[in-house]
């Protein structure tokens, strides 16, 4: 931990109303600034004891969310607007604290279609060759790993609606189902794609990084509700997760967080394999374009509740028909994003005086965003 | 007829419900084991109501399902507007989720909320139950040392001990398990 960044007097930090939290997650590699700050015991300097609370499905946690069992979660990025916008579910006011990493999901695809793109094949006619309707497996229908899916399949002129079959299965089953010949590629979070290729099930072929560079992959999200409710426990929270995130920063702290990450208690998986997607590797440099790392922090503001990056969402789930646009986009990422509070709890630690700005990106199938709601309808 | 399918891949037995829905009159389709089998089963068989552990892995399955298919039964939480709210959050206490294809009436969907309460609400209530009385028990084993504590170092009687505790119990505000840890700790220290 760089102590230098921090007040020397925890008193200054206004009291959280709440000091006891229940905090759901998904075992996953993202998980690990929530399994850090429990570990390490963040949150006492901040007067917080978080209870981390595992779940079984992304549903349970929007579930677990609403109805107060949980006070705040790990959730898919998409998904808190798809909560927002009421998509095949219950609607409810959400709000999103912090980002709580970028990067670090991946698509995996059967050693045969593998084979086939590395001889030089596209996409397209590598699954026309399969002489049936191609099944890919993702997360959750208005998560993040449903929209990398679409875009990158789009990306290779191949329609997600119309030529393939999109379907959700637990990521711990996707391996064993690709390696079975059920399933023709996935998306998901690491380490499943780890698993996969360690059992030799399927080859990655794409990161997620080289779709949308930086792209945000997991918040940490409450009800709306809850954070007007508790502004002060919402801080308190912030600080607590974001420290955890900037000690994530160092590969020696990394390298400790993988050994808590693989214990049973959290993803019970071999410590190799959850370290294996936690450090960069040269050969993740050399790739084209480059394999960014999954970020937890950085100095430029990484895990500030950006609103732009809402407006992506927003129009993904309009591009495959998950909504009609009601027009108010802004107003609905702006509520979204507590970023006052995210500001206040950053300035208390040093972190980030200032809003960063949305920065104009490259995606996948050469298109630029200048993060503007304009700009952000797709075809 | 209403049709039902069970989502059967926790520890949860929610295969015992079959027998009870069939009795009430419903058909209950060929049980799912696993999430894989479940896009086919829902595809093939069109249930109208499916009833799944709140636990199970398999639930984001569904909810693609709900999202993706019109005819796909959707997820039915407390926060749903026509639905019997009461009912609704009984049954999310007792650990089972309801999905339910658009326009069906709440009426023909409490029934079977009904059978499904009546077995896992009083399964929850047992386990409840177990809680506390092993929690009774560990307290009074606490406080049967602590009385044995200064029975034997006050030279009280039973009666004495336990008067003894009680008053502490009521001076302090604490119940009387907390107090007898805290003479057990103290003796521990002091030996």
């Amino acid at each position: 931990m760089n102590s230098s960044h921090l007040p020397a007097d925890s008193s200054a930090f206004p009291a959280p109303e709440r000091t006891h939290l229940r905090i759901g997650y998904v075992p996953l590699i993202d998980s690990a600034p929530l399994i850090v700050a429990h570990e390490m015991q963040f949150g006492q300097r901040h007067g917080l004891t978080l209870e981390l609370c595992k779940q079984p499905s992304w549903a349970a946690i929007r579930d677990k969310l609403l109805s107060g069992e949980l006070d705040a979660a790990q959730t898919l990025y998409g998904m808190v607007y798809g909560v927002q916008l009421g998509l095949g579910g219950p609607q409810a006011d959400m709000a999103i604290l912090m980002t709580l990493n970028r990067n670090g999901q991946a698509i995996t695809v059967s050693n045969q279609l593998a084979a086939k793109l590395r001889a030089g094949q596209s996409l397209k006619s590598a699954l026309g060759s399969l002489g049936r309707k191609p099944v890919f497996a993702q997360t959750f229908p208005t998560g993040t790993h449903a929209m990398w899916l679409n875009y990158w399949l789009a990306a290779n002129d191949i329609d997600p609606l119309s030529d393939i079959e999109s379907i959700v299965i637990p990521p711990p089953q996707m391996p064993d189902a690709l390696a079975q010949g059920e399933l023709d590629g996935f998306c998901a979070g690491e380490p499943w794609h780890a698993v996969a290729e360690n059992n030799n099930s399927g080859k990655t072929v794409v990161s997620t990084s080289q779709i949308w560079p930086d792209h945000p992959e997991k918040a940490l999200a409450c009800r709306r509700e809850f954070a007007a409710l508790y502004p002060n426990t919402a801080q308190a929270l912030i600080r607590t997760i974001l420290e955890a995130c900037q000690w994530l920063a160092n590969d020696k702290n990394k390298i400790q967080a993988g050994s808590w990450l693989a214990r049973p208690e959290y993803l019970n998986i071999a410590q190799e394999l959850v370290l294996s997607r936690l450090v960069v590797t040269d050969s993740d440099q050399a790739a084209i374009p480059p394999k960014l790392p999954v970020r937890f922090f950085d100095e430029r503001g990484a895990n500030y509740p950006l609103p732009a990056d809402g407006l992506w969402f927003l129009g993904q789930f309009q591009r495959w028909g998950l909504f009609k646009s009601s027009g108010q986009w802004n107003d609905i990422v702006q509520q979204v994003c507590q970023t006052e509070c995210y500001l206040s709890a950053a300035r208390q630690l040093n972190l980030l005086a200032q809003p960063p700005q949305a920065k104009t990106v490259q995606f996948i199938d050469g298109r630029i965003w200048d993060g503007t709601a304009g700009a952000v309808t797709m075809p | 007829m209403l049709r039902v399918l069970l989502i059967n891949d926790t520890d949860k037995p929610i295969a015992e419900l079959c027998q009870a829905l069939v009795d009430h009159g419903y058909e209950v389709l060929p049980m799912v084991a696993s999430a894989r089998a479940l896009s086919e089963a829902v595809k093939l068989q069109k249930p109208d109501i499916i009833i799944v552990d709140t636990e199970s892995p398999s639930r984001d399955t569904l909810e693609q399902l709900a999202l993706m298919h019109t005819a796909a039964p959707r997820p039915v939480v407390m926060f749903s507007h026509d639905a019997d709210q009461h009912l609704i959050s009984a049954a999310v206490g007792a650990g089972v989720t309801t999905y339910v294809v658009d326009g069906l009436a709440p009426e023909r969907v409490a029934p079977i909320l009904t059978v499904a309460l009546a077995r896992f609400a009083e399964e929850s209530k047992l386990r409840q139950r177990l809680a506390v009385v092993e929690n009774e028990l560990a307290d009074r084993k606490l406080i049967d040392r602590a009385k044995g504590v200064l029975m034997d170092k006050r030279n009280m009687s039973e009666a004495e001990a336990y008067e003894t505790l009680r008053n502490q119990s009521m001076k302090q505000g604490m119940k009387i398990a907390e107090i007898a840890r805290q003479i057990i700790a103290m003796a521990d220290l002091l030996n």
